[in-house]
């Protein structure tokens, strides 16, 4: 390919007071960190931190405002992904850029920059068969990619950038959708050819245990700025966190009342449910959940807890079981949501529970504008009732709007989450409660107080059915814990019993 | 039409072979050029309008020419400059292709009648056809089987179109692009230019389907000549799966029918004449409504089409 | 990928006021939420944002179609003129606009109310011709009786067969999945060829030979222009029409549904709200609109159905339903233009030696570029809330 700026050792990567201003707004200020050729950095920092905003200015995305990338001993102007594929840089994404429609095969040559005008398609396959077997790992190259489970597809970004003979790795939080087993995995063999110097990896993370197993060096942003530097042999856990957080902050523990669980509130049987493309993807799911009582759904995404959120909150159609509250059937209609105060908080909530252009007061009164106060006569809509009602959820829970009457998807992600918390949890009604992933992209003082939500929730009596990625805080909310894998619940225990190692490996499957 | 009533009965099959073949054409164009608009991720409703631009532009250069392959030419090079408005346009952010392509049609047809207005009265010199059935000595099976070259080249489109889509760098561009703009994008693929490209390249095949409509079949600039075809490509597509050869098939079927409401009056069944004309539009409806399900997506289905970029 | 997001920081809802003075968040460029403006001041700009945007767009029409018609060896500002006299300068042209505006403004809310819904159905022309098809079926069922019943007859029947139409594509939508712009459009031509079907065979006047109608509705049972104007009741039905759709969208909590499910089907579900009931009762109530109007254009106008029902009102409705933005009441406004603009048609072809498809060049151009405007909104930083 391109000798001029390719080296048997991976090029050194450096940036120089690299600064992101995006209007008033500075993403990055003054950041200076060196990958080392043939090192595994890692790049620390909370949601927020700037961590994405300077990778995307290594790839080409954002044009840096000041400063200099350095690529192997020169500046370099990087205005496209396709500059830095150039230069040996590419970047394996949170989310996955490989096309479903297509298969394997077509994936990987599709990044070939030098792809030619018309493909021969024996000799890319015998071409790609032999890249594969001094790959790390392997996949099927006649398969489908809507067809991988999530890992496999990770599995496949990372292979299309090494076939791409992409020098320098850049990571961006790999591991998010898979399981430790997975992760262990993939990371580990990256550290292989690492310590092969065929690659230097720049990896974006928040967990410690991948820096301190995987990692040489780190780099810790807050708040768009370096806030430090060093090896990781050097550091403690507590110290990069510190740094990371800025002030020392108090693990918080959470404090959970003993409470005995009462009568049943929400209950499943055999609920099945198919994904988009029409596959079953939630097989036949029975759980209960009591009055007082948090049940955690821990798996890794994709395994149908997405889909079994969907049945519960009207989104998606049940294709069989049923689903019970209080003893009587539940059609998610707006009668029945009404008499067994069933709420939901689902993630992403922008997407799934507002309607972005309508105002902040609209949005907060989906829940009640067909009753009085709001509607007149149970026709007639007061818009002066709406607003007020607005105004008074969005003092009490602080949501920053520019009035009740700006649409809600002009605010931030975590004033829309207030916003929806208002309407959810504020009137505290509820009996039952659905969580998805509520504390997704937040940030820690976000994550304190949803957490204190739900735990009020069930120390009054509701009962909660909690999906989360995040096993840690599944974990530590949790009453009982259950695991999904492949569509059914493959472990069931109260988190005093629990055993980490076999959730691991459950959710694995 | 045929002179199908000396055939008795027969002429009911051989007018609709005839009429696949020949009303099948100018389906076939539009519904190819509209497949790979589509498969770009961007839907095209204005090719309706392309069509009409096409057939007047191509009726007016024959008539002032005297030669209707420029006709044809010039067909194409029009779809295209209303491909690249439509290809601007629904690229927008906050614009609604359907909405978009909507507006084409009015425009397009706006311009076509405008200019069409003087060419309604002159005759023009019209696309040769290839005679197959010089075995037979029956007229009705000879004008069956008088195909026009845009057929074969029809043909052709599809099945390379097929072949690009699987084995050419930009077939692959184009599909990344119609399925995962986000992924196209970090790839370094320009979706603006692709899709541009897409939509143009599509309008050219709808351009030449309205040179076919004003130049052979049915061989005259009239204001109502393209009766919704342009439209009825998106449905064609969506019955073919998104399939290049498929919309052959489909093309085929649709001329089919078309010919059935004339065919059958021919042999004195005239009792539901408007009804039978209107058959195309009824199979279309039926097998959308046989094929569409709101369970999951379709197969081959573009995943970025409908999606506002 | 986590963009800068911001990092917001959430006070306790419940009883203690927040410890400390809230650190400003992070935020995204044009983030609007840091600090609280005045609202009355944002509500300002973004009013005024609605109103100079579309303006403009039809500014920058006027321009391109004034080019376009110079380079037809018209003069542009003359055409203006001529279009404006057509249509607007005296009272007798100014009811032939109104009667012209009053099936548009009715076809106008066969796509402006389903749009509000998310739906772009363009079945309105099919709507119509049905709705006129069925009313003049009914009026002779009844003919014998008094005028206003033989009216109300009409009117009923032409809403109820107009919203079957468009209940049928929103069914198609809910139930199948199918694209509704496909199936309405199709239904368009399916709704012709039935018109064309009956005035040929069933309902033939075997008197009208020259243009297949059906019998006539006697002139006595016709609706009567207003006082001793030409225009008709179908201005008055499509303004009241319009009004009704607008207290309905906007005022009711039906209204908010449809808003909501148009919106984000996603939350709609999510509260619980009956997406396919709202969906057919909206695409039956859009679908009467044009049902009146073909009604309206039989009984006030035609006296048969025939084949002059199906004039490209519906395809003007299009058009409106989008320059007044699936507003209803711009709608009325709107349509008035656009009744006028139709209007003077002939008078360019007279004046200027301009055919009638320069009207619907001029409609193309200003589709153009009121579709283009819509990527515009919140493109000026003058309308955007000043951030201190």
């Amino acid at each position: 390919m391109r000798s001029d700026t390719r080296h048997s050792t991976p090029p050194e990567l450096e940036l120089v007071k690299v600064t992101k201003r995006f209007g008033s707004f500075t993403a990055n200020e003054d950041v200076s960190f060196k990958v080392e050729p043939g090192t595994f950095h890692a790049l620390l920092g909370e949601n927020g931190a700037g961590k994405s905003t300077i990778v995307k200015c290594i790839m080409g995305y954002h044009a840096a405002d000041d400063g200099d990338i350095i690529v192997a001993g020169a500046s370099r102007d990087i205005r496209s992904p396709y500059d830095a594929c150039k230069l040996g840089i590419g970047m394996v994404y949170q989310h996955f850029t490989v096309v479903p429609a297509m298969t394997v095969a077509e994936n990987l040559i599709l990044a070939r920059p030098d792809l030619p005008l018309f493909i021969n398609w024996k000799k890319e396959y015998s071409r790609l068969r032999e890249f594969l077997e001094t790959a790390p790992f392997q996949v099927p190259l006649e398969a489908q990619i809507s067809e991988l489970a999530a890992g496999q597809k990770q599995k496949v970004e990372i292979l299309k950038q090494l076939y791409l003979n992409s020098q320098i790795l850049i990571l961006d939080e790999p591991t998010s959708v898979l399981t430790p087993q997975e992760a262990d995995e993939v990371l580990g063999m990256m550290r292989r050819m690492v310590d092969d110097k065929k690659l230097s990896v720049l990896i974006i993370t928040h967990k410690f245990r991948e820096v301190t197993t995987y990692c040489d060096e780190i780099t810790i942003l807050r708040k768009g700025k370096l806030a430090g530097a060093g090896k990781v042999k050097d550091l403690t856990t507590s110290e990069m966190a510190s740094m990371m957080m800025g002030e020392q902050r108090k693990g918080k523990t959470i404090q959970k009342a003993e409470l005995k669980p009462g009568a049943t509130v929400l209950e499943l049987r055999d609920v099945r449910a198919n994904r988009d493309n029409g596959i079953e993807g939630v097989c036949g799911v029975s759980l209960s959940v009591r009055a007082g009582e948090i049940v955690g759904i821990a798996g890794i995404s994709g395994n149908g807890q997405r889909e079994l959120v969907e049945v519960l909150d009207g989104q998606r159609p049940a294709t069989g079981g049923e689903v019970r509250v209080a003893g009587e059937p539940f059609h998610m209609t707006r009668a029945e949501i009404s008499k067994h105060q069933i709420y939901v908080l689902p993630e992403e909530p922008l997407r799934n529970a507002c309607a972005p252009l309508m105002s902040v007061a609209e949005n907060i009164a989906l829940r009640t504008f067909d009753r009085p106060p709001l509607a007149i006569a149970g026709t007639l809509l007061s818009d002066s009732r709406v607003r007020a009602n607005g105004r008074q959820w969005i003092e009490r829970f602080n949501v920053k709007t520019p009035g009740p009457d700006a649409a809600i998807g002009t605010l931030s992600g975590g004033n829309v989450q207030r916003a929806v918390l208002a309407r959810e949890l504020g009137p505290g009604t509820a009996k039952a409660l659905v969580a998805a992933n509520p504390c997704f992209g937040l940030d820690f003082a976000a994550v304190d107080f949803i957490h204190s939500q739900l735990l009020a929730a069930r120390n009054n009596g509701v009962a909660v059915l909690l999906v989360c990625e995040d096993l840690d805080e599944l974990l530590a909310l949790s009453d009982r814990v259950v695991v999904m894998n492949g569509g059914k619940l493959v472990y069931e225990a109260p988190v005093a019993e629990a055993n980490i190692r076999e959730i691991g490996e459950r959710m694995a499957g | 039409m045929t002179d199908a009533e000396s055939l008795g009965w027969w002429g009911v099959p051989i007018a609709v072979l005839g009429g696949a073949l020949r009303g099948g054409t100018p389906f076939l164009l539009v519904s190819a050029g509209e497949c790979l608009t589509e498969k770009s991720g961007k839907t095209n409703l204005g090719l309706e309008g392309v069509l009409l631009i096409g057939a007047m532009t191509a009726y007016a250069v024959s008539v002032n020419t005297g030669n209707p392959w420029a006709g044809l030419l010039a067909a194409g090079m029009a779809g295209m400059v209303l491909g690249f408005i439509h290809a601007v346009l629904a690229q927008q952010p906050k614009v609604n292709d359907i909405a978009a392509g909507i507006a084409m049609i009015i425009f397009g047809s706006g311009l076509a009648f405008f200019f069409g207005k003087a060419y309604i009265q002159p005759v023009a010199e019209q696309l040769p056809g290839i005679e197959f059935g010089w075995w037979s000595s029956h007229p009705a099976i000879r004008s069956a089987l008088r195909i026009c070259p845009l057929f074969f080249f029809g043909v052709a489109v599809v099945f390379l179109m097929q072949w690009f889509f699987e084995s050419t760098r930009w077939g692959l561009f184009v599909r990344a692009v119609g399925d995962k703009p986000d992924a196209a994008r970090a790839m370094g693929i320009s979706v603006w230019g692709v899709r541009t490209c897409s939509i143009m390249a599509g309008s050219f095949l709808a351009g030449l389907a309205g040179a076919y409509l004003s130049l052979y079949y049915p061989g005259s600039w009239t204001e109502k000549i393209s009766g919704g075809q342009g439209m009825i490509a998106v449905a064609l597509v969506i019955f073919a799966r998104w399939n290049p050869v498929g919309c052959l098939w489909a093309s085929l079927l649709f001329g089919g029918a078309q010919a059935l409401g004339p065919a059958l009056q021919s042999v004195g069944i005239s009792s539901y004449y408007y009804l039978f004309n209107a058959s195309p539009y009824i199979l279309t409806l039926l097998v959308m409504v046989l094929t569409c399900t709101n369970k999951k997506q379709l197969a081959g289905q573009p995943g970025a089409l409908g999606a506002s970029s | 990928m986590d963009e800068p997001k911001p990092a917001s920081v959430i006070a306790s809802a419940t009883a203690e006021p927040p410890p400390e003075p809230l650190p400003p968040p992070e935020t995204q460029p044009g983030d609007i939420a840091r600090e609280r403006p005045p609202a009355r001041a944002l509500q300002w700009r973004s009013k005024v944002e609605a109103l100079v945007i579309p303006c403009g767009a039809i500014a920058v029409a006027l321009v391109l179609f004034g080019i376009f018609v110079w380079t037809q060896g018209a003069n542009p500002f003359a055409v203006f003129a001529s279009i404006y006299k057509a249509a607007f300068a005296s009272t007798r042209s100014f009811e032939n606009t109104l009667v012209r505006a009053a099936p548009i403004m009715l076809c106008a809310l066969g796509t402006a109310i389903p749009l509000r819904l998310g739906m772009v159905v363009i079945g309105n022309e099919g709507a119509l011709v049905m709705g006129g098809l069925m009313a003049t079926a009914a009026g002779l069922l009844v003919v014998e009786a008094p005028a206003l019943v033989v009216q109300l007859t009409m009117a009923g029947a032409g809403m109820v067969a107009g919203g079957t139409w468009l209940l049928i594509v929103g069914a198609l939508k809910h139930y199948r999945g199918v694209n509704e712009t496909i199936s309405s459009l199709l239904m368009n031509f399916i709704g012709i060829a039935l018109l064309n079907q009956a005035v040929n065979s069933w309902m033939k006047d075997p008197s009208s030979l020259n243009k297949p109608s059906s019998f006539p509705i006697p002139e006595e049972k016709m609706l009567t222009p207003l006082g001793t104007t030409d225009v008709h009741w179908g201005i008055v039905f499509g303004v009241v029409f319009c009004i009704v759709a607008y207290i309905l969208i906007h005022k009711t909590t039906f209204g908010f549904q449809i808003r909501t499910i148009g919106a984000n089907i996603r939350a709609a579900q999510l509260a619980g709200l009956a997406v396919g009931k709202v969906t057919l009762v909206t695409c039956f109530i859009a679908g009467a609109a044009p049902g009146l109007a073909g009604m309206v254009e039989v009984a006030a106008v035609h006296g048969v159905a025939n084949e002059s029902l199906n004039v490209w009102y519906g395809n003007a409705g299009i058009l409106v339903a989008f320059l007044a933005r699936q507003n209803a009441l711009a709608c009325i406004v709107v349509s008035v233009m656009l009744g006028g603009l139709l209007a003077s048609g002939g008078i360019l072809q007279r004046s200027h030696q301009l055919p009638d498809a320069t009207i619907l060049v001029f409609q193309g151009i200003v589709f153009l570029c009121i579709l283009y405007s819509e990527s515009l909104y919140g493109k000026f930083s003058i309308f955007q809330e000043k951030k201190s």
